[in-house]
């Protein structure tokens, strides 16, 4: 069984992490999870971009989440939001396109044009 | 929505958007009464008479122009409990926070599963930082009763600044919650 005492060691290695980088996020992935988001299947589509943080060992990600977007037809919906870059909105989103959006958007920083909804500054 | 655990998030960002700092959850299935019992309770800004009777009611309106904006999530968690010979109470009043109770007969065939509970808490847990989330789940047969209890404070203490969404604390938190809720026989899907 897991036990707080596994946290000391995660948090002395984090702390020297952190002293090696800005401790600024890099990126914000904002999703929507209002009750129609969640009945399209946006806390799946969140769970699997927090695996892929987990799995690859991103660092300075939050992943977080909102209510109502306004875009109720184009649920599961995600924003990637980083400094000093326009907001960039995905729409219509599953596990594996969520996974693939870490992938292209957060590792390799290239824009994944398929699920695409909006960018705006 | 498709399970409990869903209903379960849902009704937990009803509290983080009613700025609540804490929500406890507790989740019961006893097995001499054949029932699950879901409780959420939270600390935030609570409802007043009108809004809380709005909230469980689909069609209810006093107004042309409906000013409080409600949605379906509460309704339909009560229709889904009341369908399963249980109950659904929600009590609240402003400045008091909100707590809902929901109760199934757990064997009732339109019963929904449980779903992925693990998932629902650590995404909820991940999307707001800022709100302490305390779970309790507690399966109570008729010999031995076996626990589990999951408190984001006391991992936010520990962890001492360290964002909740570092790599490995995720990995932590994933097994963490799937250990606790499996051992005590709630994980279904």
């Amino acid at each position: 069984m897991k036990t707080l005492a596994e946290l000391r060691k995660i948090r002395e290695k984090a702390q020297n992490d952190m002293q090696l980088r800005d401790s600024n996020f890099r990126f914000k992935v904002v999703v929507g999870m209002g009750t129609s988001g969640i009945a399209m299947g946006a806390r799946d589509v969140m769970k699997a971009i927090i695996d892929e943080v987990a799995n690859r060992n991103l660092k300075g990600i939050l992943v977080t989440q909102t209510g109502e977007k306004g875009l109720s037809s184009m649920e599961p919906v995600v924003d990637i939001i980083q400094d000093d870059k326009p907001t960039v909105t995905y729409g219509n989103l599953d596990p594996e396109k969520a996974r693939q959006i870490v992938a292209e958007h957060i590792v390799n920083n290239r824009i994944v044009q398929e699920y695409l909804v909006s960018t705006r500054s | 929505m498709q399970d409990i655990s869903l209903h379960l998030l849902d009704i937990i960002e009803n509290s983080v958007r009613a700025q609540a700092q804490n929500v406890w959850i507790d989740i019961k299935i006893i097995d001499a009464d054949n029932l699950l019992v879901i409780s959420i309770k939270d600390d935030g800004s609570g409802m007043d008479d009108e809004t809380l009777k709005a909230a469980q009611d689909p069609f209810y309106t006093t107004k042309v122009e409906r000013k409080k904006k409600v949605g379906l999530g509460i309704p339909l968690f009560k229709e889904n409990a009341e369908r399963c010979d249980g109950s659904f109470l929600i009590t609240s009043s402003l400045g008091n926070g909100t707590q809902i109770i929901a109760t199934f007969a757990y064997d009732h065939i339109d019963r929904m599963p449980l779903g992925k509970l693990a998932d629902t808490i650590l995404t909820a847990v991940l999307g707001h930082e800022e709100v302490d989330l305390h779970l309790e789940t507690h399966r109570i047969k008729t010999d031995k009763e076996i626990d589990f209890k999951f408190s984001t404070a006391l991992i936010k203490e520990e962890l001492d600044g360290v964002p909740l969404s570092y790599p490995d604390v995720i990995t932590f938190l994933d097994q963490m919650l799937n250990e606790g809720i499996k051992n005590t026989e709630m994980e279904e899907n």
